[in-house]
């Protein structure tokens, strides 16, 4: 791997200047530093809004005394400038241990001195810029033509690369060179009065091979298809229905409205509803719920490259690992950064995230799924007297402190004696998820499982994650259409 | 980097990107240093001390046909300027063309004068003298019998920005502003129900800043909806408090009269300027020119001037009520309302509010309360209303019963479904209380009826 120049400032002799400085001053610091560049191409029906480059250094250096922390941000990595920011960091974690009420040590690990380059079987920066330009032409034609009721296209193209160093106090130093990409296709249809929209997305961490799977190759005329599909959709039902949830859905109220909740920094400052439930069953037996950011799994998904939510160590120089949330419907772990399992008096579990070096690491999940079991989609509908069948996602939030959900899928059929009616839109569920946990009453297998990729958002900061679920049924969910 | 320095910078650019390019129309360059202090509290406990500062450019690069690139990086040397002239031509060399573009703005002779945007006490704010703010928060939490933790910060910022163009203009600002927010938790002893409440304010000077309003504010947010219960389908009197006015009225009319959601028809009031689309209680208005304000500006992210635009009146949304950066003015063939906003350095001008204002009414709060039998109250949802469409539906979070004019109890598992077309006509009451939010300034409104689906059916 070939390491920037701009890294290569912080040698050992400078590692060393740091350790003393921070010298029985403070009980623990790390620096986290990264070069980023990348390419941004935003096509509006068929036309270019924004062609865009950027060149971006950041570096975020931490330190922690006795329960405070203290951190500091800067944009240069020259020698001088980051001993100024390190002896801040110290003084500010020394301002925080004396306000501080709530007092804790860092377990202390053993130093982790590592390379991780993920592989790429296109590099991005040999793909000329032109070509990347005609591959959203290309995609933003296939949606403008798939028929006189689109309105609008937008096609997305964003690709990165970044180089971090990650140093710590334990004598850790971890290289990581990673490349990604996400495509992005939006949809308007219009059809008399009403106007309807669709959005899918493909992204990876790999090279330029992400779009030429054939998910991606289809991406636009899936998305323009379903948009079209949606015109005639019926206005929904409200009430009280058994719904069948898609993967795609089921994935994200498991990481929404659930996975949050397990995060250990919200379990700690009270947030979160699963506070003191370790070892107590919340869930349908047979409900096994599991965080897995390890690497190696696109294969599953016959992907020739990374899922978009995985990592090789997280932000803290932890390594990634499988951590079991919920096993037969009992809750097993929290998920964890160095600073709540330092608390909790667990292994840290690798969870410990930031979206740039210049932010700190908070709890966060990578790839957040509930395991499949035996239900063929079939079997499902046909076992349903009356219910919902709920397809993708449109948006939700949660109230963290009550478990109170809202789901919006983006399309849905009537289920009625075991048979698929006509399509619906706009369907909003909303539920408890420690009772709707504890509805399920249908998972499905192997075959109806799936992933699908996001940005996730937590106190400002936005990473990339993946969820996955199979088709699952819950039994008595609150429907609320417009009518 | 003094100002000097910048300057040079620029001038090297321009005339690095004239000489380089017979195509090229025009350039702009943006320049923005910053930093920042942040102190947070978790666990009602101070937890974390942080400072940063960031220093950027973005070059924009538009050609005779109106194809566009953009390159931005956080060095600023004339080694990373002379790249980025490279690669932004680089880009818009690929952008496909645009008949739309018609320039980037001229110099102007006036600028208006809005005071108290700059505070010199925030921009020389060190984080020890910030620390009595976030103990007022800790107190009141600590204080409280039933609250049990609270988590929130205190912000403060100064950035100087820098405009450059090929068309003369040259514009610099300096802004500060800083930031309270609290999000306390409550747990009932009896029910061993959970429940929270959030409060945050922004200010342009320090002095403004009053902590221990802002927590016992989320505090009574809190109490307020504890012991939350599910209630049957009704169809009642709404009253929005000024958070629900923002995230029913104010943000969605920001986005629906923003020029390019316009441009697109992605808008619900798209075919609708110059109609009335709401009761006579449906005042906006937007001012970028009010002293001291968290949105005001002297001039936007591409160096115009800020103005005070009526947007609606009466009802009657205006045909000049739009919000426009220099591109989407002069595709409709219109002057620049001084909209262009950019979120930082890193891109491109889209456009944005100032301060976003819904005009009080005559009557008090009470008044209004006093009149509602059966109602209900909405504080907060984590929804917005589909912008193309205008329909809404979505969960109250925060919400209650009213009987009888008094706020009863707070509601579980309660949607609300409405289109905005409808919701604006059935205005019927607007409150003279107000409060700000950041670029938002919002009343308590009452919507005559809507109908609400409960989870006890």
């Amino acid at each position: 791997m070939e390491i920037s120049d701009e890294l290569k400032e912080i040698d050992e002799n400078l590692i060393k200047q740091l350790n003393q400085i921070a010298k029985e001053k403070v009980e623990y610091w790390d620096i986290r530093t990264e070069v980023n560049n990348g390419t941004s191409l935003d096509f509006n029906d068929q036309k270019s809004k924004e062609i865009s480059s950027f060149e971006i250094i950041n570096c975020g250096i931490r330190a922690f005394k006795n329960g405070g922390w203290g951190f500091s941000v800067l944009k240069d990595l020259k020698r001088e400038s980051i001993k100024l920011g390190f002896q801040k960091a110290m003084k500010l974690a020394c301002l925080s241990e004396s306000l501080c009420k709530v007092k804790f040590n860092i377990n202390q690990r053993d130093p982790l001195i590592v390379q991780y380059q993920n592989s790429r079987k296109k590099k991005l920066d040999d793909i000329d810029i032109e070509d990347k330009i005609k591959l959203v032409k290309e995609h933003e034609q296939i949606a403008s033509n798939y028929s006189s009721y689109v309105k609008n296209t937008r096609t997305i193209y964003l690709d990165g690369h970044s180089q971090t160093l990650f140093l710590n106090s334990s004598g850790s130093k971890i290289i990581q060179d990673l490349s990604f990409l996400r495509l992005f296709c939006l949809v308007y249809t219009k059809k008399n009065d009403t106007i309807q929209s669709s959005v899918n997305s493909v992204a990876g961490i790999g090279g330029y091979e992400i779009v030429e799977t054939d998910e991606a190759i289809n991406l636009s005329k899936k998305t323009a298809k379903e948009a079209v599909a949606l015109l005639d959709a019926k206005s929904p039902v409200g009430g009280k229905f058994t719904i069948i949830s898609d993967p795609k859905l089921t994935g994200t109220i498991i990481h929404e409205a659930f996975g949050h909740s397990c995060e250990a920094d919200l379990v700690l400052n009270n947030e979160s509803i699963l506070k003191d439930k370790i070892g107590e069953k919340i869930a349908s037996e047979g409900v096994n719920i599991i965080d897995n950011p390890t690497l190696g799994q696109g294969r599953q998904f016959n992907l020739p490259y990374e899922l978009f939510g995985s990592y090789f160590i997280d932000d803290e120089g932890i390594p990634s690992e499988k951590t079991i949330i919920i096993e037969n419907g009992i809750l097993k772990n929290y998920l964890h950064n160095l600073e709540t399992s330092s608390r909790m008096n667990v292994p840290p579990n690798g969870h410990g995230r930031a979206s740039i070096s210049s932010e700190r690491p908070q709890v966060r999940m990578g790839f957040s799924y509930l395991e499949p079991k035996d239900w063929s989609l079939e079997d499902i509908v046909e076992d349903t007297k009356d219910g919902i069948l709920c397809e993708d996602f449109q948006y939700g939030y949660t109230d963290p402190t009550s478990g109170n959900f809202q789901f919006k899928c983006r399309f849905s059929y009537r289920i009625k004696d075991g048979e698929k009616q006509e399509i619906m839109r706009d369907v909003a569920l909303s539920g408890m998820i420690l009772e709707a946990l504890n509805k399920i009453s249908a998972i499905g297998n192997k075959q109806t499982f799936n992933y699908s990729v996001g940005m996730c958002g937590k106190g400002g900061q936005r990473i990339r994650v993946c969820d996955g679920a199979p088709y699952i049924r819950i039994e008595d969910i609150t429907v609320g259409g417009l009518n | 980097m003094d100002n000097s320095n910048i300057h040079s910078l620029a001038e090297y650019c321009l005339n690095l990107i004239e000489h380089k390019n017979s195509e090229i129309k025009c350039t702009d360059i943006f320049f923005e240093k910053s930093k920042y202090i942040n102190i947070e509290i978790e666990e009602n406990s101070i937890k974390n001390n942080e400072v940063g500062e960031d220093n950027g450019v973005s070059i924009r690069v538009i050609n005779k046909k109106g194809s566009l690139g953009f390159a931005y990086a956080n060095k600023l040397d004339r080694f990373t300027i002379e790249r980025l002239c490279k690669i932004a031509i680089k880009m818009m060399k690929v952008a496909t063309p645009d008949p739309d573009f018609k320039d980037l703005p001229g110099s102007f002779n006036n600028y208006p004068i809005v005071n108290g945007l700059f505070d010199k006490n925030l921009k020389n704010l060190e984080i020890e003298d910030s620390i009595k703010y976030v103990n007022d928060l800790i107190k009141v939490c600590e204080d409280d019998e039933i609250a049990i933790s609270q988590s929130g910060n205190f912000a403060s910022g100064y950035s100087k920005t820098y405009i450059f163009n090929s068309n003369g203009l040259y514009v610099s600002r300096k802004d500060t502003s800083c930031l309270i927010s609290s999000n306390i938790i409550v747990k009932d002893k009896l029910s061993k129900e959970t429940s929270s409440g959030y409060e945050r304010q922004v200010e342009r000077s320090l002095k403004n800043i009053d902590a221990i309003t802002i927590a016992n504010l989320a505090l009574e947010d809190a109490k307020r909806n504890l012991n939350r219960k599910k209630i049957r389908n009704m169809k009642v009197p709404v009253l929005l408090t000024p958070k629900g006015t923002i995230s029913l009225i104010l943000r969605p009319i920001a986005t629906a009269v923003n020029a390019e959601t316009f441009q697109y028809e992605r808008s619900f009031l798209v075919g609708k300027r110059g109609q009335n689309i709401g009761s006579e209680f449906l005042n906006i208005k937007d001012n970028g020119l009010i002293d001291g304000a968290a949105g005001s500006q002297i001039f936007d992210d591409e160096g115009v001037p800020c103005k005070n635009k009526k947007i609606i009146e009466e009802g009657n949304f205006l045909k000049t009520g739009l919000l426009h950066n220099s591109y989407t003015a002069g595709k409709d063939g219109v002057e620049s309302t001084g909209n262009a906003a950019r979120s930082s350095y890193v891109s491109i001008p889209s456009i944005g509010i100032t301060n976003f204002i819904m005009k009080p009414g005559d009557i008090s709060f009470e008044e209004i309360m006093k009149d509602i039998k059966e109602g209900i109250v909405l504080d907060y949802t984590g929804d917005s209303p589909n912008i193309s469409t205008g329909d809404f539906s979505g969960l109250i979070l925060h919400g209650n019963l009213i009987r009888n004019g008094e706020i009863k109890e707070p509601l579980n598992e309660t949607m609300i479904g409405i289109n905005l077309l409808d919701l604006f006509q059935k205005i019927n009451a607007v409150s003279k209380e107000y409060r700000v939010y950041g670029a938002f300034q919002a009343p308590y409104v009452k919507i005559k009826s809507v109908n609400i689906i409960g989870g006890a059916n």
